[in-house]
């Protein structure tokens, strides 16, 4: 295992110029001969954040709270995290199959691709983080120390996605229609993940049971040290209709910590060990 | 450091013919025999697996050019896949010393949205240049490749030609130990084709490496010292340039993988302007004959080639007919004529004959049909023959005589 690791971050290390020519190429395809342009970066959070405003909205009518700024910057925040997963996989589970010519004539180390297309989404992401850092002031957010987890939170959301990239780039090399399991899990998985709302909503027990979902200790993380300003190694109580409930647990970002970190690990040792049929199966 | 290059040992490689489980839902039950009936070994066959290559071992010492000659499907292609490592052999190993460059479908990282210089930053590096490197052999790059203003427009804007100039002309700055080309050199004009075989020249003569591919014989013969000719996966023949290359030419007519219309040639017929005499004077016009039958209707592409020595004179291989069809019915005759100005030196040539099916993989083969040995002429010595006359002389500027000379050649 260790020797498989050591050899594909040798061959990437060594292939790093490689990497940024293909995510350079990745980026430009996105731009060149678009009508939108840049506005594309920023496309899908916005949506995402109208589509978080309309269910929070319902949800206000019901329970008869009022709709607050911080709610938006709250679905925001999340929204743009979201945004880079969902479209990080859709490029990376498509990257080996979609570069058949290239895996099946030149030998290279073939992480580069599924991480290319990591990379591509990471430009794409980077500039609705520059949007947002512009928005939130205006949404009421102010710097906090708690800002310091950002950078980490970062990371983990990076190291996860580029774990199930890797997984499923190499799973749809092999099974062709891993590719519409991926399209439909990631249509619904907004549901499974607390964009729209946050674990606390959803009871004690629900609240767990969202924690399960690597993501949640990441997204919920950037939320409470962007927007509330949460220092992170603190648990969180909220109190609904007068009962305190969990809103924050420091056990959380341990989980999708160590889930992020062995995903990456998992992935890169079933990836290179499996490389090596890439060219015949393709 | 070693003198060997490459060096390969008994590898096999195994393929599957025809489909295999693609999706989740063929998984499962597969995955079920596999528990229930455990893994097959790996030197066994399994219903629908073939071996594309059988106990191939050779040595390449450094600097040495290999030809690797074969039908299709006789697995040069999936060699050249193992050694520039895409497959892993299934059996055996090998062993290579120095930096590997792959001329094979040079264009293949070529994104058609992007423009020239873009492609040559991208595909350089794809196939294993440093960005400095690239920034250094740029002007030469686009120099070589003959791109020169349209460097800024999309590739897809490109002819063939162009796209596959510029993908060689970046290769070909890749400076490797070690050189793998599968028959790039059919890419771009007979200007262009020139300049890629004296590139290759001066490679080898800088000591590098070159594993060469290519159904080309006379290129083969021009660039390799050494030859290594595959039939259905096993090595035929291995070692001497001349005697591996006639070798190919032996082995054609015991390639037939699907039995169809099997043409077959049942005449052959020479005569030339002294009558069916087998010598000839050089340059005499000789005019050949051969006659075949097919068991199916079939179009059928006969030709022929001359071989000295085990060398190829000329062949016409693909000569198609010359842009000609013929078509024959199942047991019907048909023959073809070909007659042509002998313009051979001196020697004993091997005139083979073959006749094969457009399209299809069987063709009816002989290379010794008929041995026509040309008489040697006065007027010239040498490696090829002119007709060469002496048409007038001069002293100090006065005519002294007019030769008009006879060589009683029909013309």
């Amino acid at each position: 295992m260790f020797a498989d690791l050591k050899s594909a971050s040798i061959e990437v290390w060594e292939h790093r110029e490689l990497l940024e020519q293909l995510t350079r190429r990745d980026i430009k395809l996105r731009y060149k001969q678009a009508a939108m342009g840049f506005l594309w970066a920023v496309f899908m959070p916005c949506l995402i954040v109208l589509s978080g405003l309309i269910v929070r909205y319902a949800m206000a009518q019901i329970s008869g709270a009022t709709l607050r700024p911080s709610d938006i910057a709250n679905i925001a925040v999340k929204g743009v995290g979201w945004a880079f997963f969902v479209g990080a996989l859709g490029f990376a589970t498509a990257s080996l199959v979609g570069n058949a010519n290239l895996v099946t004539k030149i030998y290279f180390p073939r992480e580069v691709l599924p991480l290319s297309s990591v990379g591509a989404q990471s430009f794409d992401s980077s500039i609705g983080i520059i949007t947002l850092v512009i928005i939130l002031p205006f949404l009421g957010v102010r710097i906090h120390p708690s800002l310091a987890w950002v950078p980490l939170l970062l990371l983990l959301l990076v190291l996860f996605t580029t774990g199930v990239s890797l997984f499923l780039s190499c799973a749809n090399l092999f099974f062709r229609d891993v590719k519409y399991i991926v399209q439909v899990v990631l249509m619904f998985g907004i549901f499974f993940t607390p964009i729209f709302f946050e674990p606390a909503m959803l009871g004690p027990k629900g609240a767990y049971l969202a924690m399960l979902n690597p993501l949640t200790g990441i997204l919920e993380g950037l939320r409470l040290s962007v927007v509330e300003g949460h220092n992170l190694l603190e648990p969180l109580t909220v109190v609904v209709k007068g009962v305190p409930r969990v809103a924050w647990d420091p056990w959380e970002l341990a989980y999708s910590a160590v889930i992020s970190v062995a995903g990456v690990i998992g992935s890169a040792v079933m990836f290179r060990r499996l490389q090596h049929l890439f060219a015949e199966y393709v | 450091m070693s003198d060997v290059a490459i060096s390969m040992d008994e590898v096999w490689k195994k393929f599957r013919r025809g489909e295999r489980h693609d999706s989740l839902r063929d998984l499962v039950p597969a995955v079920a025999r596999r528990i229930l009936h455990g893994a097959p070994p790996a030197d066994q066959l399994e219903a629908g697996d073939f071996w594309a290559l059988r106990d191939v071992s050779f040595d390449v010492k450094r600097g040495d050019a290999l030809g690797i000659i074969g039908h299709n499907g006789a697995g040069k292609s999936t060699l050249l896949k193992i050694l520039t490592r895409l497959l892993r052999p299934t059996l055996g190993s090998y062993v290579t010393h120095g930096r590997i460059g792959a001329l094979i479908e040079v264009t293949a990282g070529f994104h058609t949205d992007l423009t020239g210089r873009e492609n040559i930053y991208l595909n350089g590096s794809i196939i294993g240049m440093k960005r400095k490197d690239i920034e250094k052999r740029f002007d030469a790059i686009v120099e070589f490749s003959g791109i020169g203003e349209f460097i800024d427009t999309p590739v897809k804007r490109y002819s063939s030609g162009m796209n596959a100039r510029l993908g060689f002309s970046i290769a070909a700055h890749l400076e490797p130990e070690i050189l793998i080309v599968d028959e790039v050199l059919s890419v771009g004009d007979y200007t262009f084709q020139g300049k890629c075989i004296r590139w290759m020249q001066d490679l080898l003569q800088n000591g590098t490496t070159v594993i060469f591919v290519s159904h080309n014989m006379d290129a083969v013969l021009s660039l390799c010292n050494s030859a290594l000719l595959l039939d259905r996966g096993k090595v035929l023949a291995k070692g001497e340039l001349n005697k591996v290359v006639a070798e190919y030419y032996n082995s054609g007519g015991r390639w037939k993988p699907e039995l169809l219309a099997e043409p077959r040639v049942t005449t052959v017929e020479f005569s030339s302007s002294i009558g069916s005499e087998l010598v000839v004077a050089p340059g005499a016009r000789v005019v050949f004959r051969h006659t075949f039958e097919a068991k199916a209707n079939s179009e059928l592409t006969p030709g022929f080639f001359v071989n000295r020595g085990g060398k190829t004179v000329l062949d016409t291989t693909y000569a198609r007919m010359l842009g000609h069809s013929l078509r024959i019915n199942a047991g019907e005759t048909a023959s073809v004529e070909w007659s042509m100005a002998f313009n051979l030196p001196a020697g004993v040539y091997e005139i083979g004959y073959h006749v094969g099916e457009w399209g299809g993989g069987y063709h009816d083969y002989k290379s010794r049909g008929i041995i026509v040995t040309v008489a040697d002429d006065p007027r010239v010595k040498g490696e090829s023959f002119v007709d060469l006359r002496l048409e007038e002389r001069r002293h100090n500027g006065r005519v002294l005589e007019s030769v008009r000379a006879d060589p009683g050649i029909l013309r």
